[in-house]
């Protein structure tokens, strides 16, 4: 590119590199001739069609920033679901173009817009934070792009919305991990129709955090129960004393907590070291609260602790069995929920090709089949809510246990099919 | 607030404020000896934390840790202020530059040899317990850890105002330029309190482990976020003021964020305005001569 000489005009203003309008045409030329290389992707080229042409699948996943183990394993798990068949989807080879969005909203919405135009992508994965997917909405929708999401679980994704605020759901958008009400509704009702119906709420106080306290409440309240207080300590909070000491200072022994990953290790540890189990106080939670990457560091100081979740790693199935096998064969750890949302995403997606006969050109009939696919996943049985696009699924009510050694989930019982209520 | 309550809540802002203090001090010897604002003490908080738990996990011990982690950190130091540092010294801007980078190298290493996922330390045993005290137990650690602060700070004002590198420390804070006219080799003392500032975060990064966890961002919040916070709320670059930073934020936050938890995240942003808006200078801050 030619060269910036040095400007003597700029240098006696006190700046060394000034673009005389002769360079600046030289340089904006040049990159234009760049542009038109071949090499660069030709717009409104026939995307997809023949069976037998690679799948193009996109996938938007946190690879760095506080989510990067997230989407390590959700990335090993579409590797896997792959390996398992011959890197083929129905007929058709598979291209992966993985994209990290680094956790920054900004980032994951320029790289769909990538996905879309440059790349342009048969079918769009991942997604972890619900921020993102909501921002990620209007674009895919416009765009007509099949967006499977594997993890972001906010309500509003896949419901009718007014003005479509923060979100709506879209023909072209499925999710086949949950809505934060399937993971919080459901054990506010079991709790309070089992007779328990009093408890003290404590949530990360984000979006998520908030939506899974309000839907617990109402699970509570179909049966006659209520809150009696919240402590809400931001996300990401280091020091989680302050909060417990609150707890441990009013009476109500019931506690429904929304935590998870460093906030849920943190959480459990002071609860622990300042003596409420002791004090006679109860823990309960969504799921996320006591799965595998916290149990690790908790260990038993999780014990007795009650939370809902549609998927853990104990489950008895022969579909689990299988797939936590083969994920540790595969891999030197164990899968975590995050892996089998991304595993049933892919498996859902492979079923609607094999249904279509791996034509994926008309996206009608690509929508329809997505919403046709029932399979077993190792979550139990896995269909789509035709009229949200959120997977129908039953939900587990898990008690942490110390058995030999070993840290885990118990499943205690299961709430049947348990579908979003939205329209 | 009952007072069973206000007095354990003091408690945990007390101790919140002690591992404050830890971190921080680093962060302050360095910008006040060297005047570098050293945007990779976060890092360095970071890399503390991760070695001993390595540390840990390889021996079961703790304390071991609590002497490998500042050493290993210590030697970094020497190895950085002379390779890099040096070469920008007086070039304020270019050096804070480079401490970002450096603390993204750092980081991203983290990643690479020890994986992202969350982590955590327990308290070594004995410490690991609870006492009784008015409302209820108590944790040990977070005991030790405010013994810890007061006898981190009582030590460094110790060597401060009575020993020979205490003075030069003063000298080099008051006139780097001068200190080296009168002979004395500042090369040296710089890079030796550089290393001493990184051992202090990776010392601040084994206390605080049982605490606040090691996870992917702890170089940032709380690492780099709190320190920054409590040296400018306490006064740029002197001991005092990180002291009286610490004993300030500390309880400050800890209620803060219980009595207003809708604006929880604020609560912090508030005292570093409010102090910056009553006293520019921080608490204890005195005003510099640009160099």
């Amino acid at each position: 590119m030619g060269g910036f000489v040095k400007n003597k005009l700029a240098e006696k203003r006190g700046y060394t590199y000034r673009l005389t309008r002769r360079q600046f045409l030289v340089a904006s030329s040049a990159a234009a001739l760049a542009a038109c290389t071949p090499g660069a992707v030709t717009p409104g080229a026939s995307s997809s069609v023949a069976p037998g042409k690679a799948i193009k699948i996109g996938q938007l996943l946190p690879f760095s920033g506080v989510y990067a183990e997230l989407g390590n394993s959700m990335r090993r798990a579409t590797e896997l679901y792959l390996k398992q068949n011959d890197n083929r989807l129905a007929n058709r080879p598979v291209t992966l173009v993985y994209a990290d969005d680094a956790n920054v909203i900004a980032t994951g919405v320029a790289a769909t817009q990538k996905f879309i135009d440059q790349d342009q992508v048969d079918v769009m994965m991942g997604v972890v934070p619900t921020p993102l997917a909501y921002g990620i909405r209007n674009a895919v929708h416009a765009a007509k792009l099949i967006f499977i999401d594997t993890n972001a679980g906010g309500n509003a994704l896949t419901r009718e919305t007014t003005n479509c605020t923060p979100s709506c759901k879209s023909p072209y958008i499925f999710r086949a991990s949950f809505s934060s009400y399937q993971i919080s509704y459901p054990i506010g009702e079991y709790l309070s129709g089992k007779g328990t119906k009093e408890f003290f709420l404590a949530y990360a106080n984000y979006g998520f955090g908030t939506e899974s306290a309000a839907d617990f409440t109402t699970g509570l309240k179909k049966n006659g129960g209520g809150t009696t207080g919240n402590v809400a300590p931001p996300l990401g909070n280091p020091d989680f004393a302050p909060f417990v000491t609150q707890i441990k200072n009013q009476p109500t022994k019931n506690v429904y907590s929304f935590f998870s990953g460093a906030d849920a290790i943190g959480f459990i540890k002071s609860w622990n070291s300042l003596g409420l189990p002791a004090a006679g106080y109860k823990m309960y939670g969504a799921g996320f609260l006591t799965e595998q990457d916290v149990l690790k560091e908790v260990k038993d100081l999780a014990n007795g602790a009650i939370t809902s979740l549609f998927w853990a790693v104990e489950l008895d199935n022969p579909e689990n069995k299988k797939f936590v096998a083969d994920f540790q064969k595969q891999y030197p750890l164990l899968p975590d929920v995050f892996a089998v949302q991304q595993y049933d995403g892919m498996r859902a997606l492979d079923e609607a090709l094999k249904a279509l006969g791996g034509d994926s050109s008309d996206k009608d009939k690509f929508v329809k089949a997505l919403e046709d696919v029932s399979f077993k996943s190792p979550r139990g049985d896995f269909a789509f809510d035709k009229a949200t696009h959120n997977p129908i699924q039953d939900i587990y009510i898990r008690e942490v246990k110390t058995q030999g050694g070993q840290t885990v989930n118990t499943i205690l019982d299961k709430v049947a099919k348990v579908s979003d209520p939205g329209k | 607030m009952s007072f069973e309550l206000a007095f354990q809540q003091a408690l945990n802002g007390l101790s919140f404020g002690a591992l404050l203090f830890i971190l921080a001090s680093g962060l302050s010897l360095v910008f006040g000896m060297m005047d570098v604002v050293n945007l990779a003490h976060g890092a360095f908080y970071m890399l503390g934390a991760y070695i001993a738990l390595s540390v840990v996990q390889l021996t079961g011990s703790f304390w071991l840790a609590m002497l490998a982690a500042p050493l290993a950190l210590a030697l970094l130091g020497l190895v950085i202020e002379p390779l890099l540092l040096r070469r920008l010294r007086g070039r304020h801007l270019d050096q804070v530059l480079l401490t970002i980078g450096l603390s993204l190298v750092i980081v991203d290493l983290i990643g690479q040899l020890w994986g992202r996922e969350v982590r955590s330390l327990s308290a070594p045993p004995g410490l690991d317990g609870s006492v009784t005290l008015i409302g209820g137990v108590y944790p040990v650690y977070r005991l030790f850890v405010i013994a810890f602060g007061v006898a981190l700070a009582a030590a460094m004002a110790v060597i401060y105002r009575r020993t020979k590198i205490g003075m030069l420390i003063r000298a080099g804070v008051e006139d780097a330029e001068m200190l080296g006219a009168l002979g004395i080799n500042t090369n040296r003392l710089f890079a030796s309190t550089f290393a001493t500032g990184a051992a202090l975060a990776g010392l601040a990064g084994v206390i605080a482990a049982p605490v606040f966890g090691i996870q992917p961002g702890m170089d940032t919040d709380p690492g780099l976020l709190y320190s920054l916070v409590v040296v400018v709320v306490g006064g740029l670059g002197t001991l005092s003021g990180a002291v009286a930073g610490s004993l300030l934020v500390g309880p400050a936050d800890t209620f803060g964020k219980v009595l207003f938890q809708d604006v929880a995240l604020a609560v912090i942003f508030a005292i570093v305005a409010l102090v910056l808006l009553l006293k520019p200078t921080g608490l204890l801050g005195r005003i510099r001569i640009a160099r």
